[in-house]
């Protein structure tokens, strides 16, 4: 009982932390509003479909993307400025650090988003909002995952600031454009091979993209075997993460360092 | 000179050791043109090659990123303390400032080699005058968005975090109230303001035309030259002037 205690006011510290960091709102908040607002608009004018409908809901998708890869820069920013040596020193188990960092990373990245689909629901109008409540735990697990990665990226950079952000730069650049966020997968079928088509079809991104598009805007009735896929793409990425930086963490704990 | 290339040097070893932020313009480059330029112009009906629109808009895009990314860099520097340093050295203050901007155009140069070169195949039939022409275009909207940033400098002098938050934010503002991503002609009204308002369009456009776009959908040229010029020479003029008041106090001779 205590642990839990203790990861969940390391998990609350980290969670504070994400909010007040000033530019990085800033950057998201321009970005994804700026894409649900602009780019989906004018993009919507240039083709002869309804893009608006299409890529507001997957701009909340984004959104939690991103705001969940900001986790790993969190834990960069701990490893480089040494301030992991004094969660290591803390009445908490290395797991419960880790367990903190992912379920940080998870609600930062929810909250945020549902601020976007706040914003979403008011400039296109949706079928079934009730489902959006059914989506949100398998979203929570997304989320989980994507902090995942991102913190397998920051261990794997050490406190080499350049690499870390390179690396996430590249997972975010292949992991947005091979999915259905920006383009129908009909569009996908068309042009990039069958083997691009199938990472296409399985990115959790395109999953959860097609979930919110189908079930909280068209107002299709929700299916589980769709949520079921979510939690078997999600899942493997927040337990690659969680290793990969429990490893970095026991190897900070012998050598003092990465 | 001597003293300004070894300056020069100093920052830029810093971005070849490794190289790695110029390979991964390169790659997110190619990425972005090979899959969602590519996907995009099966979409887009609006315009004839939606990929190649792209390619100089992404090209345009990289050129306010590492102009931003220029000016930026020196005023966070000078907020940690460096520029004390700096100004001790036995150099001018206009040879520092050539350094900054000599700095700024050899990252843009190295970054901008492989995907302007990569969009110029794909556009192809292009003559050496329209290639050094929009060349020139590139590199003066990237001079002029480092004095923008230079010139939001006092700022910085207030609050480093603040300053990050505006310029990082009004960064995305400015691409995407812009012609980079979309002609101007598809632009709602009360958009079309706000585009006015951003230096890409004048350069997107401007290096459109060079490069044989379709002049019905870009811009008039004499205008986005004559705009573009005025924000290269006005904010460079301006930062300068600003950042000699803000951190030294005093004018410099």
């Amino acid at each position: 009982m205590t642990e839990l205690l203790r990861i969940l006011q390391l998990a609350r510290k980290d969670f504070s932390y994400f909010f007040r960091t000033k530019w990085l709102m800033a950057i998201l908040l321009s970005l994804n509003l700026s894409d649900m607002l602009v780019v989906a608009l004018v993009y919507g004018k240039l083709m002869d479909f309804n893009y608006f409908r299409f890529f507001v809901p997957a701009v909340v998708i984004m959104g939690l993307f991103v705001a969940s890869l900001d986790t790993g820069r969190r834990i960069w920013l701990a490893i480089r400025e040494g301030m992991i040596h004094y969660y290591l020193s803390l009445p908490i188990s290395t797991e419960g650090i880790v367990a903190a960092y992912l379920l940080a990373g998870g609600l930062a990245a929810m909250v945020y988003s549902s601020s976007l689909l706040l914003i979403a629901l008011v400039v296109l109008p949706a079928h079934a909002v009730w489902s959006t409540f059914v989506l949100l735990p398998f979203l929570f697990v997304l989320a989980t995952g994507l902090a995942g990665i991102a913190a397998t990226l920051a261990a794997l950079a050490s406190t080499h600031g350049e690499f870390f952000f390179a690396y996430q730069q590249i997972v975010q650049v292949v992991l947005l454009t091979l999915s259905t966020v920006f383009y129908p997968i009909d569009v996908v079928r068309l042009y990039l091979p069958p083997f691009l088509v199938k990472i296409v079809s399985l990115n959790p991104l395109s999953l959860a993209a097609e979930a919110m598009r189908q079930y909280t805007f068209a107002g299709a009735p929700v299916e589980p075997w769709s949520l079921i896929m979510l939690l078997l793409t999600s899942i493997p990425l927040a337990i690659i993460g969680a290793l990969a930086y429990l490893t970095a963490l026991h190897s900070i704990q012998v050598k003092g360092k990465l | 000179m001597r003293n300004v290339i070894r300056l020069v040097w100093f920052d830029l070893k810093q971005e070849l050791r490794p190289p790695i932020w110029i390979i991964m313009e390169w790659v997110t480059f190619t990425i972005q043109l090979g899959i969602y330029g590519a996907l995009m112009s099966q979409l887009v009906t609006g315009i004839s090659n939606y990929q190649q629109f792209y390619a100089i808009g992404f090209v345009v895009m990289m050129t306010f990123d590492i102009g931003a990314h220029t000016g930026r860099h020196f005023v966070e520097h000078a907020h940690e303390g460096r520029l004390p340093y700096l100004l001790s050295l036995p150099i001018s203050r206009s040879k520092l400032f050539l350094s900054i901007a000599l700095q700024g155009g050899t990252e843009l140069a190295l970054m901008l080699s492989v995907p302007l070169a990569i969009s110029l195949v794909l556009i192809g039939n292009l003559s050496a005058i329209s290639v050094a022409a929009a060349i020139a275009t590139l590199f003066c909207l990237g001079f002029g968005v480092a004095g923008v940033m230079l010139g939001l400098s006092f700022i910085a002098f207030k609050s480093a975090d603040l300053y990050t938050a505006i310029t990082v934010g009004l960064s995305s503002i400015i691409v995407r109230f812009s012609t980079v991503l979309y002609p101007f002609i598809f632009l709602p009204p009360n958009y079309a303001v706000a585009a006015f308002l951003s230096p890409l369009t004048y350069g997107a456009d401007l290096v459109r035309f060079f490069l044989g776009f379709d002049p019905s959908i870009l811009l008039n040229p004499t205008y986005a030259a004559a705009v573009l010029t005025a924000l290269a020479v006005g904010t460079l003029g301006l930062g300068m002037f600003l950042l000699q008041r803000l951190v030294e106090g005093v004018k410099s001779a």
